[in-house]
């Protein structure tokens, strides 16, 4: 690390390697004539015709020449080029389609290969790279995330990326996606809000009653051991006993399957987060602090509202964004319990041996995940003490 | 003898676990009864179609290679990085060792399936490539909060770089690579489980087997084996755990 300038950045250069080697080496799309047959792979040049794929090809190349004696305006450059790496994605998708596919073939669909995962895969890495290597990052790196999404929304929308395979396992089940959509938001909403209500009653007993800390913890990691589809399972039999018993329950729609053994299972798992998080906030104030707005008088309730919630802010919110992610990869397994979410379209893809369909889910899933992250980072930065102008 | 009966006393609760998952096995048959009493109309209440035992050993299996092979690679990238000639890597690491962490494990699993086909094989790759990820974390957190005047100090008395790493700085780094080792196999035990769902044979068989015939008998004999499985390692994990610590507490 002595002069970062003059040295090449080895882990760009190692990067732009192997994405063009599996670029030349590898398919980078793939049509197939309809869902059942296997489909055909096509390599970069024959994907995308030579001119783009030349373009691609020469903005990596770019990338690299850049990389081999960085500096600060080389790595301005290199961000503005993996940006536009990154965007091209969904616009050379729709070309392949439009060169490969007739509007005369409603069956035929287009897939993403090897080479068009890996260009996704190492352009976000480069974007990584590119953005620590630069502090303070310029705020335009998000337009790569930003482009991508919009630039592939407005191609769905319009119309042009209808042949992916992607979008026709869709279309043939567009009510059921928004459903599924529908089901796994209101399925992490639920844990989310009971997590918060319970964990937040439980911090508070453990700060004002510390000996029931231990205890308490103890429960709520025990319950973070049990594996989610054991205590799925575990929930089915007892559920189901009351259901019978209680007809009140039922008309409830509590059933042994469905939302009820999911959403207690997910509040379960989401309480040692929120639990935890606030817990260790609150009391990590430093109790300087507390004496000093003691001593302005403030009350107690004062100071827990003005001064400790405040200071505790963003490690609660940490404990959120936790529970929020892991809720929603659970809420994807308790389809196999039945309830609604975008774990049923995997399930059922992978009992048809469908791997569009399973991707139709898995994708979502994961898209769920990262915008929680980035939703849930950027509000506790906003929290942060002394951020605020 | 001191140590012996701390570690005895710390270690009653894995064996009692360990007891309890051994009857859960082996007399399962036993508890028929109880379990006719959960699905009175079903034809086979007991699951028949692979004994208990074979199933928690091809889990075991799974879960065991998955882990070893994650623990090699995460500890081995994560030593790579915080070496003098591996430290252009450390940030681009570090970063998708915590960012690849919000993937979720089933999207994961069900991601593998396109690439290897059904079965163990995918189950384990899945496995190695998500479990890697806490091992990676923590092995550089553990190696980078090793302080620099310590590391000087084990130059300063002679030691070579690889001697400064493994008898210094990966002793003190124990700690904290142990709890990411105990995140990755506590994931790993659970993804397993799910691995059924793509043809890997596993505990979680006879979960999937009752989901679908609506056998509801299955569904409680497989969670909890499951369950008692992972409490048992989890237990385990936990002794260790203080084990090193009290170690480490007395080499201090």
């Amino acid at each position: 690390m002595e002069s970062p300038r003059s040295t090449p950045n080895r882990v760009v250069l190692t990067l732009v390697c192997i994405v063009l080697a599996v670029l030349l080496l590898a398919d980078f799309a793939s049509v197939q004539a309809n869902r059942i047959v296997p489909g055909q792979g096509l390599g970069l040049f024959k994907a995308l015709g030579s001119v783009w794929a030349s373009g691609l090809i020469a903005g990596l190349l770019a990338i690299a020449a850049l990389a081999w004696r960085p500096n600060p305006l080389r790595y301005r450059l290199m961000l503005a080029l993996v940006v536009l790496l990154l965007c091209q994605l969904p616009l050379s998708l729709a070309w392949f389609i439009h060169l490969h596919i007739a509007d005369d073939q409603p069956y035929a669909r287009a897939g993403i290969a090897a080479g068009g995962w890996t260009l996704l895969f190492i352009g976000s890495l480069l974007l990584i790279e590119c953005r620590q290597r630069m502090q303070p990052a310029p705020f335009w790196w998000r337009a790569a995330p930003l482009g991508l999404v919009l630039i592939s929304a407005w191609l769905i929308y319009s119309g042009d990326l209808a042949a992916l395979s992607l979008l026709r396992e869709y279309s043939s089940r567009r009510s059921e996606f928004w459903q599924a959509l529908a089901g796994h938001l209101s399925l992490v909403g639920g844990a989310l809000l009971g997590s918060l209500i319970i964990g937040l009653l439980l911090a508070w007993l453990t700060l004002r009653v510390p000996r029931l800390q231990r205890p308490i913890f103890g429960l709520l990691n025990f319950f973070q051991t049990i594996p989610s589809l054991a205590l799925f399972g575990l929930l089915i039999a007892p559920l189901s006993y009351l259901a019978n018993k209680y007809p009140v329950l039922q008309g409830l729609g509590i059933h042994g399957i469905g939302w009820a053994p999911a959403i207690i299972a997910l509040v379960a798992y989401s309480l040692l987060p929120v639990v935890r998080n606030t817990s260790v906030a609150l009391s990590g104030v430093a109790p300087a602090v507390i004496e000093s707005a003691h001593g302005m008088g403030m009350s107690s309730w004062q100071v827990l509202r003005q001064v400790r919630v405040p200071l505790a802010l963003p490690v609660i919110i940490e404990g959120i964004r936790i529970t929020t992610i892991q809720a929603i990869g659970l809420v994807a397994v308790a389809a196999l319990i039945g309830a609604s979410g975008f774990g049923s379209f995997i399930f059922q893809g992978l009992g048809q041996g469908a791997m569009d369909l399973v991707l139709l889910g898995a994708l979502p899933t994961i898209f769920l995940a990262l915008l929680a992250d980035a939703l849930f980072s950027a509000l506790a930065r906003h929290c942060q003490p002394g951020v605020r102008a | 003898m001191r140590r012996l009966l701390a570690m005895l006393r710390n270690g009653w609760v894995p064996l009692m676990w360990l007891l309890l998952l051994l009857v859960a096995v082996f007399s399962m048959d036993q508890f028929e009864g109880f379990f006719r009493q959960i699905e009175p109309d079903a034809r086979a209440v007991i699951y028949q179609r692979s004994s208990f035992a074979q199933l928690l050993g091809k889990h075991l299996l799974i879960v065991g290679a998955a882990s070893l092979v994650s623990v090699i690679v995460g500890v081995a990238a994560g030593i790579l990085a915080t070496r003098r000639w591996g430290r252009d890597f450390l940030p681009l690491v570090s970063q998708v060792a915590s960012i690849g962490q919000t993937f979720p494990p089933v999207a994961v699993l069900a991601l593998a399936v396109p690439l290897l086909g059904f079965g163990s094989l995918p189950t384990i790759f899945a496995l190695v490539l998500y479990g890697l990820l806490p091992v990676l974390r923590n092995t550089l957190a553990g190696l980078q909060d090793v302080s620099p005047t310590v590391i000087e100090a084990a130059r300063g008395i002679g030691m070579s770089p690889l001697q400064s790493l493994f008898k210094v700085e990966l002793p003190l780094a124990s700690v904290v690579i142990l709890a990411g080792i105990r995140t990755s196999v506590t994931v790993a035990i659970a993804t397993a489980a799910i691995g059924s769902t793509i043809g890997a044979s596993t505990l979680g068989d006879p979960v999937i087997a009752g989901l679908v015939n609506g056998n509801t008998a299955y569904v409680l004999q497989g969670a909890i084996l499951i369950g008692l499985l992972a409490v048992l390692i989890d237990s385990l994990f936990e002794c260790v755990q203080q084990w090193f610590a009290v170690r480490q507490g007395r080499a201090q």
